[in-house]
C-alpha cells in the first residue's frame, strides 16, 4: 500500500499577466512594433514536490490565489508545467468543477451519459450504470427531467454519483462536496472512505478545515506558489490559521 | 509551358509537405517545442486521440443533436433544412443565372454542398474550443478534439446533404456515372483540407478574437473565387492561373467530373489537389502545436 499514486517534482509554473489583453490580431501587431512589454511573468508556483501514496488523502490549504487550483490542474494534465514533472500512475478523475459539461437543456439520464463518456467511459458502459448512478443520487423520479429544472443541490448529487462512478485510482476533488444535503454529504464521504480502504489516492483542496483535519493523513499548506508546511495534518492547519490571523493568539 | 511550370511547383510543394509531415508526426517537440521537458502531453498525443474517439463522435453526434434540440420534426430537419434550401437556390439561380452550363441545377447543388462542409466545418471548428471552454479547464483531453469533431459534424451534415442530392437527381432523372465510385477520394481529401484549416482556427481564435470576423470575409471571398455557380473557364486566364493552386478549386472541378459529367479527373488536377491540400494541413497542423502550448492559459 505504499505505492507512489501521483509524484510532482520540482513543479514550477508561470503565467503570464497582460498590461493590457491583446485580444486582436491589430493589438498583437502594434504591439509588436512599439516592442514595449506587453506582460508581466507571474510565478504561480515554485519548486513544488510531493508524492501522495496509494490508500492516502492527501489536503492542500492555502489562500486564494495562492496556486491552488493551477496545481491540480497540473496533476490532471490540463496545465503543463514549466519546469519538473508530474508522475500520474493509475487512472485520474479531475473533479474540479461539479458536473462540467452538463446542459441544462438535456435529461438528467442523458447528461450522466454524457458527462460519463467526457470521463472516459465508453457509451456502452455507462448506458448500463444509469440507473444504478440516479439511485444513487437518489434521482430516480428525475431520470427524465431537463436539467434547467434541477435545484443546484440535485445538480451536485448527480454529477458526484457519475464520477464515483468511474472508480478512477486518483481523485482529485476541489471544494466538490458541500453541495448537497447533509445526508447526501455523509454519503459522499462514505464513498471516499471506502475508496481509500480500496487503495485509491484522493487529492482534497478545501477551505473547510473538517475534513482536512479528520480524514486527511497528511496536509500541504501552499502559500504564495510555495510550500509552507507539509506534514501532519493538524500541524499544517495550526500553521495555516497562523499565517492567516497573525495578531490572533 | 505553363504545364512545366506547374508540375515543377507542384512537386517542390509534395516534397516540402511530405518532409513536414514526416517531421511533425515524428517527433513534434523537436520542431516545435523548445522544452521537452513536457512528454506527458506532446508525444502521446496521436495515440491519446485515438483513445477518446468515443469522446469525438459524441461531441459530433451532439453538436448535430442540439442544432435541431426543442424542434418539432427533430431528427428530420437533418433533412429537411438541406432540401429546403436547396430547392430555393435551385430556383433562384435557375431562373436569375440563364446558365449555358450543362445540368446546371445539378452543378450548382452540387457546388454549394461541397462549399457548405468548408465553411461550415472551418466556422463551426473556429469557434469549438472557445464554446468549450468550460469543460477543456476542468477535465484534460488534447486540445485537437473540439476541431476534429466540428470537423466531424460538417461531414456528416454534407453526408445528409448528399443523401438529399440523390433526391434532386431523382427528380431530374440523372443517372451518376461510374465515376462517382472516385467520391470517397475527394471527400477524403476535403476532410483533411478542412482539419488542416480548423485546426490553427480553433486555437488562434482563443488569442485573436477578431480570427472570426477575418475569417467570415475570407470565406465570402472564397464563395465567389470558388467555381460554385461558374465555371472557372469563363474567368481571364491570369485569374485561372492563380485559382488553379486553391485546393478548393481543385476540389469542386473533380467534384463536378466525377459526379455529373463522368469525367476521371486529369493526372494534373489530381496532384494539385493532393499537393495543396497536404500543404495546408502540414502547415496549420505545424502552427496549432505552437500555438497549442499557452491556449489553456488564456482560456
Amino acid at each position: 500500500m505504499s505505492e507512489v499514486a501521483v509524484e510532482v517534482r520540482n513543479v514550477s509554473k508561470t503565467f503570464r499577466i497582460y498590461h493590457e489583453r491583446r485580444d486582436s490580431i491589430y493589438e498583437a501587431m502594434a504591439a509588436w512594433f512599439s516592442k514595449k512589454k506587453y506582460y508581466e511573468n507571474l510565478e504561480v508556483l515554485k519548486n513544488i514536490s510531493f508524492s501522495v501514496k496509494k490508500g492516502e488523502m492527501f489536503g492542500i490549504i492555502g489562500r486564494n490565489g495562492a496556486g491552488k487550483t493551477t496545481l491540480l490542474r497540473i496533476i490532471a494534465g490540463i496545465y503543463k508545467p514549466d519546469a519538473g514533472d508530474v508522475t500520474v500512475n493509475g487512472s485520474l478523475i479531475p473533479f474540479l468543477g461539479l458536473g462540467t459539461g452538463f446542459q441544462i437543456d438535456l435529461t438528467a439520464k442523458t447528461n450522466v451519459i454524457q458527462y460519463g463518456i467526457l470521463l472516459g467511459f465508453k457509451k456502452k458502459e455507462i448506458a448500463e450504470r444509469v440507473n444504478e448512478i440516479m439511485k444513487f443520487a437518489e434521482l430516480e423520479k428525475f431520470a427524465d427531467v431537463k436539467l434547467k429544472n434541477f435545484s443546484s443541490g440535485m445538480y451536485a448529487r448527480l454529477a458526484f454519483s457519475t464520477a464515483v462512478q468511474v472508480d478512477p485510482d486518483i481523485l482529485i476533488i476541489d471544494e466538490a462536496l458541500y453541495a448537497g444535503d447533509m445526508a447526501f454529504q455523509k454519503k459522499c464521504f462514505d464513498t471516499i472512505v471506502s475508496f481509500k480502504k480500496r487503495g485509491k489516492a484522493i487529492i482534497l483542496v478545501s477551505h473547510n478545515m473538517v475534513p482536512i483535519q479528520d480524514q486527511c493523513e497528511r496536509a500541504m499548506f501552499l502559500n504564495g506558489g510555495m510550500i509552507e508546511a507539509i506534514g501532519n495534518p493538524d500541524d499544517v492547519v495550526e500553521q495555516y490559521k497562523k499565517s492567516m490571523f497573525p495578531k490572533k493568539e | 509551358m505553363a504545364s512545366t511550370t506547374f508540375r515543377f511547383v507542384i512537386f517542390i510543394n509534395v516534397l516540402f509537405c511530405l518532409a513536414n509531415i514526416a517531421k511533425c508526426l515524428d517527433n513534434p517537440n523537436m520542431l516545435f517545442n523548445k522544452d521537452t521537458s513536457d512528454n506527458r502531453v506532446m508525444s502521446n498525443s496521436y495515440r491519446e486521440i485515438w483513445k477518446k474517439r468515443g469522446l469525438i463522435y459524441n461531441f459530433a453526434i451532439s453538436d448535430l443533436k442540439i442544432r435541431y434540440r426543442n424542434s418539432v420534426l427533430g431528427f428530420f430537419w437533418t433533412f429537411l433544412e438541406p432540401l429546403l434550401m436547396l430547392t430555393v437556390l435551385y430556383v433562384v439561380f435557375t431562373n436569375l443565372f440563364k446558365s449555358q452550363i450543362e445540368h446546371f441545377p445539378l452543378y450548382i447543388l452540387l457546388g454549394i454542398i461541397f462549399w457548405n462542409m468548408f465553411s461550415r466545418g472551418t466556422s463551426m471548428s473556429l469557434s469549438s474550443i472557445l464554446t468549450r471552454s468550460n469543460i477543456l479547464t476542468q477535465i484534460y483531453f488534447p486540445q485537437e478534439i473540439p476541431a476534429i469533431s466540428s470537423t466531424i459534424t460538417s461531414f456528416l451534415m454534407l453526408c445528409f446533404e448528399l443523401i438529399v442530392f440523390g433526391i434532386f437527381m431523382g427528380i431530374f432523372q440523372f443517372m451518376p456515372p461510374s465515376t462517382i465510385i472516385l467520391l470517397p477520394f475527394i471527400l477524403l481529401l476535403e476532410f483533411i483540407l478542412v482539419l488542416g484549416l480548423s485546426l490553427p482556427l480553433s486555437v488562434l481564435n482563443v488569442r485573436y478574437r477578431d480570427i472570426q470576423f477575418i475569417w467570415t470575409v475570407v470565406l465570402q471571398v472564397g464563395f465567389f473565387i470558388t467555381p460554385i455557380f461558374y465555371k472557372l473557364s469563363i474567368l481571364p486566364s491570369y485569374a485561372q492561373k492563380i485559382l488553379y493552386f486553391s485546393p478548393m478549386v481543385q476540389i469542386m472541378n473533380m467534384v463536378h467530373d466525377v459526379i455529373i459529367y463522368g469525367k476521371i479527373p486529369t493526372s494534373e488536377s489530381i496532384t494539385i489537389a493532393i499537393g495543396t491540400t497536404l500543404s495546408v494541413f502540414a502547415i496549420g497542423y505545424g502552427i496549432f502545436l505552437r500555438a497549442k502550448r499557452r491556449v489553456m492559459e488564456e482560456l
